[in-house]
């Protein structure tokens, strides 16, 4: 039992409350025991703990380490350049962190949208006497006063009603006003009439209402908690980058705890192992890929914006890529909202009996045609639209008017004839509808959803005349009406009613009195009864000619596409074979079945090929999200109206309408759709998988250079040689020369049939033993040649001798170190071509598609001339101009590594 | 296994709805119940005689539904004469209402509803009221951790609090994430969780099988208040009944005290069952 269930004595018994409402001293104390009467964020960690968890992840708590242990040697043995890296250490911590908290914070602005539906001053009754007080003052038990405007500022049970009618779009979305009444309900709770719920406004009318819940315990502090709670956990990026920096941060701390212990078994000191330690794993840590991945999503959102879809949340990008169930509405997103009455069907087939069944949809009408222009409802629109370019315009004076709403499913006007044009067609169109100088007749006109209007009409219009309705008649109109569903028409029926004398009819349109009757008598079962059934009218809206398009790559590319619609399943399931969405038979879960499924049930529909959601409310989203989440699905949704939030927020990717959304509905999204199209979304999609591919080529690329950066480590200890690249060279190359050509790699084009494969695996890695062994195993080792090759070519030709250690300050050492460093340089230009993709040639995709590839190159090389022939440069890094014949011997192995991964994807292409 | 419940009602309307899930529950036990009032010093005459309507409200609601009640109307410290109540009647069950200050202080730390639940020597049940249009509970939601203290009395708490209004029970177990150094966190369906269901909670589905209670649950990893508040929020249950247990400060601090943050946000009614002798 619920309160809605009471009559309103027991209901005001139970709140401990009276008509008159409560003591102000009584609501003080409510007050105190309830608290205020607000919307309240969940709490969150705070800013500064979310930014302090960028330091203390794994791969920071290692950096941390590695730079307190260079700070430590710098301390105990001085000289070694170990400070520097200690500092160089220490920022790339700090970039990393920075990148990352930008990537992950957004300012949560959707429950500051929620609050502007609530209103700040609101009467009540207190003491038996009317008060104005802050909204945020009411507590359980006030008796709230109505009137048309304000807004409702808790839920609360009616006690008094006059004509209200509130609109409950935040809660439910339907736009359309509903009538409240005072007595009791036995329905559901959420369904109520004798219920108003904070958020919503009161169209017209009056009334009274003592609230019972209010804060976050009201219906909308739920969606208001489930938008701020709601998590949809970290994106199938953020964990693949989470599994991949551990995958790296284990593999550098064991390969430098190897040598470390390799160096003290042969014999070397401690401080050269210490050192050599450090820089091993430096040399492994891919420092620049963190903040290379966030450009790179950056720029693919900044893609995504050319084509109309605009990323809130950076990491969205990818998770695009990933979707395997795109939920959609139907209305404006697979269609065009454009209604259009394209089809009337009358039972005889008569040209009179269409006439007539188009005046009711004119009068029977609220939208208006003004200065050339067709204004108000789609539907309504279409409808009217029809009638006039059928029949024209004429007029009538409405005197009453029952609204539509989601109960009833159907909308009535009442006339009152003064055009004599209209009383002559009437006449001639069999209704009695005469002029006030006759008999003052009046006739009501209804309009509504099949299902619930055909019961409702005892004759039929045929032939002019009003005929009894039998059986073979009524299964006539429901084989035409689902004749019309198959069709993908929305189907409405229309009747009407002649009025007769006795009826107690409204003094005037607009009187008070009037306004009463109108909501209060009318609405009855009185005016909406014994009609006579005129027809049929279907509505179409045609599918955006770009959908079809659409839903084939998403079928191609392995994505189900799941719709949900407020209109019949026969309709919905017609559009959805027009659009090629399904071609058997699919599921097609209504929503008075959804709400009586399990969660098992629904889940195992779920599982189905094509499943279609009919006769859907927004506030069910939600729990198909959760489902389809529970299922390891990575789930998009769409939505627009208040009560979507939610789900936007649930789903690993909520997509707002830019153009028919809520603020609210765009502040809880992840990406607004700016033109509200499905096929956007798909392109979305296309972009999103582009990234994620192009996020693997370039995080080859920088691990390619990793090989040539440890192996001069290797040579060192192994070979008593001097070590050939320095720690500092090491952090040159992986934060500054690879970082441009990294992201040059990270704006690519899509692959071609990148949408014709499934969508990646969740147990697929971002660091897989193809990517690794790439760019370990195969171009790596290449530039391991290079290095060395420049490395010994500037020390022999300098007269060095094996076995010849040389200090730090030397110059041939120097030169040699930097002969390494360009070496690795020059092959990453060759490399940098060669990961334009795994598998196809690059001459084949073009090879001068990606012109950032060559600023990329060129600023690469311009920061290397700055390293080697610039004093700040040598200073910094350690370097010493070289020859020119010294950068010549060196660019075959860049040709060399180009075709050699050039015959690699030839015969990869070539084996089964 | 309720034969005594007590029932501490003052001039709050949380008093009154927190007695009449008392008077439900000694309803379908065929229990005694008590009524209490203990008038503070500081009191008003005002609030004592509002205090003393809600007694007769309560009292008269019970008799009507053949109710063996007693009103008694004590005066001096709430803590103190509930508590000789409870010893010299030897009373199995006392409920009492949440106040402002047990929302508001961390931990409960110094409330009367945590003086009463270190001192009595018989089970309490704090109830923290929030929305009075959900009169007679449909749905309740159990959320139960993997070790269950008491399973026994929670389960039959549950059950008669079940049958008193006709309600589905759902319980709801939120384990912690499942996750591997080099794998991260590992995804397991709901089915998959179900598998694993620990022991306790099965234990307590048994015993909701045995009182013929209809009942469903699952699993769902992830912060456990923020769970059961999200789960509450979204499938609008109208009650929660959930377990206190005892969490040292530190380990409130550390780790966060699901009862604590369940209590900030319930969206509907909520009772905190502290079986007896529970520790």
């Amino acid at each position: 039992m619920k309160i809605h269930n009471l009559t309103k004595e027991e209901a005001l018994r139970t709140l401990v409350t009276s008509e008159n409402g409560l003591s102000e001293e009584e609501a003080k104390r409510r007050l105190s025991e309830f608290g205020f009467n607000e919307i309240k964020e969940a709490k969150k960690k705070p800013l500064y703990i979310r930014f302090f968890k960028q330091f203390t992840h794994f791969l920071a708590l290692l950096l941390w380490i590695a730079a307190f242990m260079s700070f430590l040697s710098e301390y105990l043995h001085p000289g070694e350049g170990m400070l520097t890296l200690g500092i160089a250490i220490i920022a790339v911590i700090f970039i990393n962190a920075g990148f990352t908290f930008i990537q992950e914070y957004r300012a949560e602005k959707a429950l500051e949208e929620l609050k502007k539906l609530l209103p700040f001053y609101v009467k009540v009754l207190r003491d038996g006497k009317e008060k104005e007080i802050y909204a945020r003052d009411v507590v359980h038990g006030d008796v709230i006063l109505l009137s048309e405007g304000d807004k409702v500022p808790a839920d609360a049970r009616l006690i008094e009603t006059s004509g209200l009618r509130v609109n409950n779009a935040p809660l439910t979305g339907e736009s359309e006003p509903v009538l409240r009444r005072h007595e009791a309900y036995e329905g559901e709770f959420i369904e109520s009439h004798n219920l108003v719920f904070a958020g919503t406004a009161v169209v017209s009318g009056s009334g009274r209402a003592v609230s019972f819940a209010t804060g976050m315990q009201t219906e909308f502090g739920r969606i208001a908690h489930l938008t701020g709670a709601v998590e949809a956990g970290l994106s199938p990026l953020q964990k693949e980058i989470v599994k991949a920096t551990r995958v790296i941060a284990v593999i550098a701390a064991v390969v430098g705890v190897f040598f470390f212990l390799l160096g003290f078994l042969i014999g070397r000191s401690f401080w050269n192992n210490f050192i050599f330690a450090i820089g091993i794993t430096v040399a492994l840590i891919p420092e620049g890929m963190l903040p290379t991945v966030t450009l790179a999503l950056a720029m693919g959102s900044q893609r995504m914006a050319k084509r109309k879809a605009l990323i809130k949340t950076l990491t969205s990008v990818e998770t695009l890529g990933s979707v395997t169930v795109i939920c959609t509405d139907k209305t404006g997103t697979l269609t065009q909202n454009k209604m259009a009455a394209t089809k009337v069907w009358t039972i005889d087939g008569g040209e009179k009996a269409r006439e007539s069944l188009l005046k009711i949809a004119y009068l029977c009408n609220n939208a208006r045609f003004i200065e050339g222009q067709y204004r108000g409802d789609p539907t309504e629109v279409a409808l009217l639209k029809a009638a006039r370019e059928t029949i024209g315009d004429f007029k009538g004076e409405r005197i009453a008017e029952i609204p539509f709403d989601s109960e009833r499913k159907m909308m009535t006007t009442v006339y009152k004839m003064q055009d004599t044009r209209l009383g002559r067609v009437a006449e001639e169109t069999g209704y009695t509808i005469q002029d006030e100088k006759n008999r003052a007749s009046f006739v009501s006109f209804t309009k509504g959803a099949m299902e619930g209007l055909l019961p409702l009409c005892t004759d039929s219009l045929i032939n002019g005349d009003k005929t009894p309705m039998d059986e073979t008649v009524r299964r006539k109109i429901n084989d035409e009406y689902h004749a019309m569903m198959d069709k993908g028409l929305r189907v409405l029926a229309f009747a009407y009613k002649e009025i007769d004398d006795n009826y107690k009819f409204p003094p005037s349109a607009g009187s008070p009195e009037a306004e009463k009757v109108k909501s209060e008598k009318l609405e009855n079962s009185e005016l909406e009864s014994q009609m006579v059934f005129a027809g049929l009218a279907g509505l179409e809206d045609p599918p955006r000619p770009e959908v079809p398009e659409a839903i084939r790559k998403c079928h191609e590319a392995g994505i189900k596409v799941i719709m949900i619609t407020g209109d019949a399943s026969r309709t919905a399931v017609a559009i959805a074979k027009e659009i090629e969405l399904v071609k058997g038979n699919p599921v097609v879960i209504e929503g008075p079945e959804f709400i009586r499924m399990s969660d098992k049930e629904l889940r195992e529909k779920l599982l189905e090929k094509e499943v279609i959601f009919a006769r859907m409310t927004p506030k069910h989203k939600m729990r198909v999200v959760s489902i389809l989440k529970e299922e390891g699905e990575v789930v998009a949704v769409t939505g627009d109206g208040v009560n979507d939030a939610p789900a936007l927020k649930k789903a690993d990717i909520g997509i707002a309408m830019g153009i028919s959304g809520t603020d609210v509905a765009k502040e809880a999204s992840d990406m607004v759709l700016l033109d509200d199209n499905f096929a956007t979304i798909v392109n979305a999609v296309e972009e999103g998988r582009t990234v994620y591919e192009n996020i693997k080529k370039f995080i080859t690329y920088i691990f390619a250079s990793n090989i040539p950066e440890a192996v001069p480590y290797l040579a060192y200890i192994l070979l008593k040689i001097p070590l050939p690249l320095t720690i500092i060279q090491i952090l040159a190359v992986d934060l500054g020369t690879d970082m441009l050509p990294a992201l040059a790699l990270g704006a690519e084009k899509p692959m071609p049939g990148i949408m014709k494969q499934p969508p990646r695996k969740l147990q697929e890695r971002l660091l897989n033993f193809s990517l690794i062994s790439r760019a370990y195993l195969f171009l790596g080792p290449i530039e391991v040649a290079a290095c060395m090759f420049g490395f010994f070519y500037v020390m022999l030709n300098g007269g060095w001798r094996w076995g010849e250690m040389l200090s730090p300050n030397n110059i041939l050492y120097m030169q040699a170190t930097t002969a390494c460093l360009t070496a690795i340089i020059i092959t990453q230009t060759g490399n940098v071509f060669a990961c334009r993709s795994s598998r196809e040639s690059v001459f084949s995709i073009g090879f001068f598609t990606n012109r950032l590839i060559f600023l990329g190159i060129a600023v690469e090389l311009l920061l290397q001339l700055f390293i080697v022939y610039h004093p700040w440069g040598n200073k910094i890094f350690g370097t010493y101009p070289i020859s020119f014949s010294a950068w010549l011997v060196l660019i075959p192995f860049a040709v060399f590594l180009l075709f050699a991964d050039e015959a690699r994807k030839r015969i990869r292409v070539l084996s089964p | 296994m309720y034969k005594k419940i007590l029932t501490a009602v003052n001039e709050h309307l949380n008093s009154e709805v927190t007695a009449r899930y008392a008077m439900n529950l000694a309803r379908i036990c065929g229990a005694r119940l008590y009524l209490c009032f203990v008038a503070e010093k500081e009191m008003t005459a005002s609030t004592i005689n509002r205090a003393k309507e809600a007694v007769k409200r309560i009292f008269l609601e019970a008799e009507k539904i053949g109710i063996e009640i007693e009103a008694i109307t004590e005066t001096g410290d709430p803590v103190r004469k509930v508590g000789e109540l409870v010893r010299g009647e030897r009373i199995d069950i006392v409920f009492a209402s949440t106040r402002k200050e047990d929302i508001e202080r961390r931990f409960f730390a110094g409330t009367i509803a945590r003086r009463l639940s270190l001192s009595l020597p018989c089970s309490m049940a704090i109830v923290r009221v929030v929305h009075t249009g959900r009169i007679h509970p449909k749905e309740i939601l159990v959320p139960l951790k993997a070790r269950i203290d008491h399973v026994e009395e929670r389960a039959y708490f549950t059950a008669k609090i079940a049958q008193a209004f006709g309600s589905e029970v759902f319980i709801f177990h939120s384990p912690e994430t499942v996750s591997k150094f080099f794998h991260g966190e590992i995804h397991l369906t709901p089915i998959e969780w179900a598998e694993n269901l620990p022991k306790d909670i099965s234990d307590f589905m048994e015993h909701m099988k045995r009182y013929r209670i209809a009942h469903a649950g699952r699993s769902v990893p992830g912060s456990i208040g923020r769970m059961i508040t999200i789960e509450a929020f979204s499938k609008r249950h109208d009650l929660i009944i959930m377990g206190a247990r005892q969490r040292s400060m530190l380990s409130s601090i550390l780790k966060g005290n699901p009862v604590e943050e369940v209590l900030r946000n319930t969206p509907c009614d909520l009772i905190i069952l502290k079986p007896r002798r529970e520790g």
